[in-house]
């Protein structure tokens, strides 16, 4: 009969096999009473990434992430964790997935250790004779173990925000998402949020972070998505964000003429600025703009890079928010 | 390996924490809570109060409430005395402040994110939220049997439980009578705790919880004594409540009175879970 029908391709030669992704959202809408607080957002995490979902306040990063979550129902569009569907699939994603969302919630008369076993009792990868051991490392991973008997209406704000992200954390996960982690937290505690950030990336884990700081977003993430006014306006990996528009460094130099001689020799266009001279990249690196200038024997005291793309993006968005 | 790159993901299975080990978390929270504490301290001096007055006023009730006048020497009566004093005030606001924190508190603190993030089915929230009410529910009556039958003994003494036809029951005869009274205002207030339950599940603040319960008792209440309204009373969860003690305390015993009161109660509970369900699985997390 007919043979061909059984001759095929091995599975996923075909069609080359889509980069898994941890995270998708399709045509996604919130109407709060009349007000649009999301519209059209897709977003797609691929899995490993860290994704820095960037915005004003109000630019709707939080009900977006309540969407991913399941917490809230989009009023349209939908939302794949792992490609499952959310929020149908919470029971097969959730249990993969650790959150902070929308600031800490604990019981205030419960400590930080009793609240963190409150959550090890719902937490369906936690066997019963590890919840101890999870979370005291928990505890001991965000910095609290010393306070982690104290009762939780006497933390600090950076101390609440910690045992949110320790519970985040409590047991090992494929997703992680965190609204505003560094809310409240000193210089210290913010830099412990990005190691820890950096860690989740080490091990493979997928992390949705949101922030209105461009400078805890650039430190950390590998992809970007900014929000404003409910829409997604860019989106994509970092690197490919910030070298949009054109990269300029501002060489600061005592011998303008040397340097400039330098930079014709090796093709980099420049213009002078009072310091010393602005240079174009084009795309080419600063770093081996600044070899060549060392190597040409030229003093920089400092070469400072001016970005474009994101972070004029960024600027214009905040500005016009203050506006 | 092949499952993996097609879907771009592993197919992951439902999971979910075993439900004893929820409970157990749930029960403890609730029996840990300041509240719960005082609630059930309140409720454990409501009968040791009513057993050193008569005793101190020597054995002389001086009037009072139905059944206080045959308290004297009728210790094993004292729980069922304390249970009609607490019944309309006390502990439905014990029940409604428990039902009030299951639900519109955890969502006021916010931890009602992380149980459903854990995640926590709603449905199974909703179920652990109401036998955890239910346990504050028993543990309240508990206290109040085991104070009301050691003060009973302690300060009014007795031998059994002089009844309201005048014969005087065995101690586990009047134990008995005790215990199914007990059982039956289980029954009321798991209404009332129903009633809470969904009201906690459709709003965040748990003052409204408690206002709502104990408001909608007291219209029960006044509706219940305007006889114009009598084709309505059967449908008020009040009705029969100040009775049903009486009721037991006849001998020989006659239930005739208590089927209402449990039809009652259990068309409340269905209609309270089931409002409470649907409400949890649609509210915002």
């Amino acid at each position: 009969m007919t043979v061909t029908a059984i001759v095929r391709e091995p599975a996923g030669a075909a069609t080359p096999a889509a980069p898994g992704l941890a995270a998708r959202t399709e045509g996604l809408r919130k109407v709060f009473r009349g007000t649009v607080a999301v519209d059209d957002v897709n977003l797609a995490v691929p899995d490993g990434a860290v994704l820095g979902l960037l915005g004003p306040n109000g630019s709707g990063k939080t009900t977006t992430i309540r969407m991913l979550l399941g917490l809230t129902a989009p009023t349209a569009g939908h939302v794949e964790l792992f490609g499952h569907r959310m929020p149908e699939a919470a029971s097969r994603v959730l249990p993969e997935v650790g959150a902070l969302v929308e600031g800490p919630g604990f019981h205030p008369y419960l400590s930080g250790r009793g609240n963190l076993f409150r959550l090890a009792a719902a937490e369906p990868l936690l066997n019963s004779r590890d919840a101890d051991r999870a979370v005291s490392e928990a505890l001991d991973r965000v910095g609290l173990s010393d306070a982690a008997n104290r009762a939780y209406k006497g933390y600090s704000l950076g101390m609440k925000q910690r045992l949110g992200l320790a519970a985040a954390l409590l047991v090992p996960r494929r997703l992680v998402v965190l609204d505003e982690p560094t809310n409240g937290l000193d210089p210290a505690g913010t830099r412990e949020i990005r190691q820890v950030i950096g860690g989740l990336r080490a091990a493979g884990t997928t992390v949705i972070v949101s922030s209105h700081l461009l400078a805890e977003i650039e430190a950390t993430c590998t992809h970007v998505a900014v929000m404003n006014k409910g829409v997604v306006v860019a989106q994509g990996p970092l690197r490919e964000l910030l070298s949009d528009g054109s990269s300029t460094v501002d060489v600061s130099t005592s011998d303008t003429a040397a340097a400039a001689a330098v930079l014709r020799d090796n093709g980099f266009a420049a213009q002078p600025i009072p310091e010393g001279l602005r240079v174009e990249l084009g795309d080419r690196d600063s770093a081996e703009l600044i070899r060549q200038l060392v190597l040409g024997g030229v003093p920089v005291h400092e070469a400072t890079r001016r970005r474009g793309g994101l972070e004029e993006l960024f600027a214009t968005l905040t500005e016009e928010e203050r506006g | 390996m092949t499952a993996i790159t097609l879907d771009g993901a592993p197919s992951l299975q439902p999971r979910t924490a075993p439900f004893g080990r929820l409970l157990a978390s749930e029960i403890r929270l609730l029996l840990r809570r300041p509240r719960t504490i005082v609630a059930l301290a309140v409720l454990a001096l409501v009968p040791v109060l009513i057993g050193v007055g008569i005793w101190a006023a020597g054995g002389d009730s001086g009037g009072g409430p139905p059944l206080f006048d045959m308290l004297s020497g009728n210790g094993l009566l004292l729980p069922l005395a304390a249970l009609m004093v607490a019944l309309p005030l006390l502990l439905p606001l014990t029940v409604s402040m428990a039902a009030a924190d299951a639900i519109a508190g955890e969502a006021n603190h916010g931890s009602l994110r992380g149980l459903l993030l854990a995640p926590v089915g709603r449905i199974r929230l909703v179920a652990m939220k109401a036998i955890g009410v239910a346990a504050v529910i028993a543990v309240g009556l508990s206290v109040l049997l085991v104070f009301g039958v050691l003060s009973g003994w302690i300060f009014l003494g007795g031998n059994g439980l002089i009844t309201l036809s005048g014969t005087t029951l065995s101690f586990v005869d009047g134990m008995g009578r005790v215990l199914l009274a007990m059982v039956l205002i289980f029954t009321q207030l798991a209404a009332v705790g129903a009633v809470a339950l969904a009201i906690s599940a459709s709003t965040d603040h748990p003052l409204v919880v408690m206002a709502g319960t104990l408001g909608m008792l007291i219209v029960f209440t006044v509706l219940s004594n305007i006889s114009a309204l009598d084709w309505l009373h059967p449908m008020l969860l009040t009705t029969g409540w100040m009775s049903m003690a009486a009721d037991l305390l006849r001998d020989p015993l006659t239930l005739d009175g208590t089927g209402g009161p449990l039809l009652r109660a259990g068309c409340y509970v269905i209609i309270g879970l089931g409002l409470a369900t649907v409400r949890m699985l649609n509210r915002e997390g």
